[in-house]
């Protein structure tokens, strides 16, 4: 055997497992067909949240004399699309040069080619045949192609954006989830006229319908165009329809579904009807010592999900005892204001019949986010009535993505609003609404 | 005023007891001194005084329930203070019999708080439980320990699958699925169906009977562990698994002791005093032991020291209906045979009426059991760990010895002594054993030392 593990995919899930395998002395082979750190670093996460940071900064300095700023005419300032790339590439640069650095420290063998699976045990790359112990498959997911053709130039992905110059005027998104309200929020901070359509009816599956419907309100809010369970179609002279109204746009953003990227293979590796690599509970593919974890395997499109699901796979090859909670995770959405979710949604809860309890508190009686302007917003923490267990909790706030690891931590260790509402938080902090919340949910809330 | 009396610590690391009998019930006026509970703890029933004067408001707990050292016992309303407050208040269900600080619910009274509503008073402040070191305590998240709570189950025994071992609510409910579907069904009291406690029903005092409900089977009876044998259970492995037992056994010729004893028997019943071979045997071993101080020491590994005692209190193994406990006479080697034999009376006297007491109990250094009163010649004793020694004693039996030369018939007494190797070689075990048997060859040398 060549190494202990090879691992195809060099993404979130893929490295993260390549740097912990080699902590963890297995001889580690990493194989990656375009940059080390995936979409996520190179594409995804990381860029589009140098570009969100731009335009809501863009946004934000417009009201800055009521902060007590003379000086800055919002009529003046204009967003300027080619210095934000530059400044994501930098960071970009800076963190993928971390992940290669940790990757050699670590004696992982980064081998760049594409990977086909020639058994359970050898891969195939550029010609060479290496082979392993164990096969870790995390080679993530693209967007589902158009089911319509248009004129090039007219629709782009996600990780073509940075390779435009600029942007036309009216951008057309098409798709769901918190990548499409983003990209929506950011195209109108930045002064384009936007239209959001999206092929369902819920745009946020899995997000709870009180904080979507919040979101949804204050996208339109912004003046986004959203229009739900819309069918595209083009015509014969290559025009596009939004259902049976033609389509006023210059590009066309496509945030629709997401499709696995399974690696060429010479044994049969059984797939779900989506199209996925059909794993078992620790993550396994149908050929014993091949494993999938990350988007690819259909179980989720978040980086962190990837990175514990891989995590998960190397421990549990290594003989160290782990589990694997993959439905307590955060759902984070990079909008104005941020939403955050973690754990169930109060459907979910309902459907499970738990007798529940809601402890709310509004941003508006929170100091800290008055004082930075970012009053928009509230916490909600499900409870279940017997033990006063956390089941879920739900923020909207200007960094409601940041504080939901408070409740991502105090829930991993079945925390009771009891506990937390017993936790002393520093004032001023926005952190104090979940004392607040937890206060209210216990039946004794101080501010509210 | 109200004043809640929690359960003392009565001595020797006791963690709980289980109540036994109310003497006194809601509404009654106390005095201090005056019996409140008997209350069965490690190895001993005893009677729980009322540590001042006042009207009962609450008692918590009913027959058959555990109640935690520094949980709350019984309530008062003190004298002169308007007590309507105090009832409609304890009424509310507050109680939870648990051993735990901070794992308690907003809205109900804390096991561990003392000071909340406690009066500054001069009585025996009972030790709080957060000061007291418990034998383990689980790693546990919040929910795990209020679910635990809730179904009465023992938190520290469940075996965690979270981080670092941590008992996480999942555990629980896989214990509890396990427990309930092996080969017998858990019996249930009424402490452990009842998630908190309506004290008001509960001052019905002795009218609260039956409380242990267990299943009806025709193929088996399952009984509830007393807490005496839950002490011997945990003694014995505890034992076991810590010293390194190793026993000899002889025998020793003792006509001459049978003499002795018959000729002061009856002068000792006069006196009202039952004169056994026990006194001589105890008298022989103290002897011995302050020849061979190892026999008389135990080991402390974690500071690698050996501690030797220059007091040789001896613990007597006695069997009660209840179980084994083992009363210890104090300086042994400085009392007369007389003395003795007053001091395995009272034992006696005391373990029929199980009225053996906490104190009893103390500072044993060494252990004998007397198996042959009932029958066996040889055993293996296991040790009364940490001590480093336990003498068997068996069944007197004639037998024929060599005597000058002569066959004759002769009385012996089989003798198991069983040591911890760790602390005792073989040599010293034998040398020691050797001396006993010299003693109880020739009782006179006893006097003569």
């Amino acid at each position: 055997m060549d190494y202990d593990l090879i691992i195809i995919g060099a993404g979130p899930a893929g490295y993260v497992a390549a740097i912990r395998a080699g902590q963890l002395g297995m001889k580690t082979a990493l194989v990656e067909k375009k940059a080390v750190g995936g979409m996520c670093l190179n594409w995804g996460c990381i860029p589009t949240k140098v570009y969100i940071e731009s335009a809501k900064l863009f946004d934000r300095i417009k009201s800055a004399k009521a902060f007590g700023i003379d000086g800055i005419d919002p009529a003046q300032i204009a967003f300027n699309w080619g210095t934000t790339k530059k400044r994501s590439d930098d960071i970009v640069k800076k963190l993928t040069g971390g992940v290669n650095y940790l990757l050699r420290k670590n004696g992982v063998e980064v081998i760049h080619g594409q990977a086909q699976l020639n058994g359970p045990s050898s891969v195939t790359v550029n010609n060479r045949l290496i082979e392993g112990k164990n096969i870790l498959i995390a080679t993530g997911s693209y967007p589902k192609n158009l089911d319509f053709q248009l004129p090039d130039g007219k629709s782009v992905e996600v990780e073509q954006l940075s390779q435009l110059d600029s942007f036309p005027e009216k951008i057309l998104i098409y798709g769901f989830g918190g990548v499409a309200l983003e990209f929506a929020q950011f195209f109108r901070m930045i002064n384009r006229e936007v239209t959001l359509v999206s092929p369902v009816k819920n745009l946020l599956p899995g997000v709870d319908t009180y904080l979507s419907s919040y979101l949804l309100r204050k996208t339109r809010g912004r003046g986004v165009q959203i229009i739900e369970e819309a069918q595209l179609t083009v015509n014969t002279d290559n025009q596009l329809f939004i259902n049976d109204k033609p389509a006023n746009y210059y590009l066309l953003l496509n945030c629709s579904w997401r499709r696995a990227v399974v690696p060429a293979s010479e044994v049969e590796l059984k797939l779900t009807a989506d199209g996925y690599i059909q794993v078992d509970e620790h993550l396994q593919t149908s050929i014993p010592g091949v494993y999938a974890a990350g988007d690819v395997n259909g179980l989720s499109y978040l980086a962190h999900v990837a990175s514990a699901q891989s995590l998960y796979v190397v421990n549990r090859l290594q003989g160290m005892p782990d589990n694997l909670k993959i439905n307590q995770f955060p759902i984070n959405i990079y909008t104005i204001p941020e939403v955050a979710q973690i754990g169930l949604t109060e459907g979910e809860i309902r459907e499970k019949g738990i007798e529940y309890r809601i402890g709310e508190f509004p941003m508006s009686a929170n100091g800290k986010a008055l004082a930075e302007d970012s009053a928009d917003g509230l916490i909600r923490v499900l409870s279940e009535k017997k033990y006063g267990e956390v089941l879920g909790v739900q923020i909207i706030a200007s960094n409601a993505t940041d504080l939901i690891a408070e409740a991502a931590a105090f829930m991993s260790v079945e925390a009771t609003v009891y506990d937390v509402a017993r936790t002393i938080h520093a004032h001023p902090t926005v952190s104090e609404v979940f004392l607040e919340a937890d206060l209210d949910a216990a039946d004794t809330p101080i501010h509210k | 005023m109200r004043y809640i009396f929690k359960f003392p610590d009565i001595g020797e690391g006791l963690d709980e007891g289980t109540i036994a009998e109310w003497y006194v019930q809601k509404g009654q006026q106390v005095e201090m001194g005056e019996p409140l509970v008997k209350m069965e703890t490690d190895k001993v029933v005893t009677d729980i005084p009322s540590p001042r004067d006042g009207i009962v408001a609450a008692l918590y707990g009913r027959v058959g329930e555990t109640i935690h050292v520094g949980s709350p016992l019984v309530e008062f309303d003190l004298p002169g203070i308007d007590g309507a407050d105090a009832v409609s208040e304890v009424q509310k269900p507050v109680f939870e019999p648990v051993n735990e600080e901070g794992a308690g619910v907003v809205g109900t009274l804390e096991v561990a708080d003392n000071s909340a509503y406690l009066p500054p008073t001069d009585e025996v402040a009972p030790t709080p439980t957060a000061e007291k070191p418990l034998p383990r305590r689980a790693l546990a998240t919040p929910v795990a320990r209020a679910m635990a709570r809730e179904l009465g189950v023992n938190i520290d025994l469940v075996s965690g699958t979270g981080p670092a071992g941590r008992v996480m609510k999942e555990d629980i409910e896989n214990y509890v699925k396990r427990e309930s579907s092996g080969h017998y069904p858990p019996y249930q009291t009424a402490a452990s169906t009842a998630a908190t406690l309506n004290t008001a029903s509960a001052g019905g005092g002795r009218a609260a009977a039956g409380t242990v409900v267990p299943p009806a089977s025709e193929a088996f009876e399952i009984r509830p562990l007393s807490q005496i044998r839950k002490t011997i259970a945990r003694n014995m492995i505890r034992s076991k698994q810590n010293a390194a037992h190793m026993t000899v056994f002889d025998e020793v010729e003792v006509s001459e002791l049978i003499r002795i004893r018959y000729k002061y028997k009856e002068a000792f019943e006069k006196e009202g005093i039952r004169l056994s071979y026990l006194p001589f045997i105890l008298k022989a071993t103290a002897l011995a032991l302050k020849q061979h101080p190892v026999l008389n020491a135990e080991l402390d590994l974690d500071n690698n020291r050996m501690i030797l005692k220059k007091h040789y209190n001896i613990g007597i193994a006695v069997d009660t209906d209840d179980g084994l406990v083992v009363p210890v006479i104090r300086q042994v080697d400085e009392m007369t045979i007389r003395a003795l034999a007053t001091a395995v009376n009272t034992i006696a006297e005391k373990a029929r009426r199980r009225d053996i007491s906490m104190e009893d109990m103390k500072d044993g250094t060494f252990t004998i059991t007397n198996f042959g009163s009932i029958g066996g010649q040889f055993a293996v004793p296991v040790i009364n760990y940490p001590q480093s020694g336990i003498l068997g004693i068996g069944r007197m039996v004639q037998k024929p010895v060599v005597k000058d030369n002569q066959v004759v018939p002769g009385t012996v007494l089989p003798l198991s002594l069983s040591v911890d190797h760790r602390i005792v070689d073989g040599g010293e075990v034998t040398r020691f054993l050797n001396k006993i048997m010299e003693y109880l060859g020739d009782p006179v040398s006893l006097i003569i030392g």
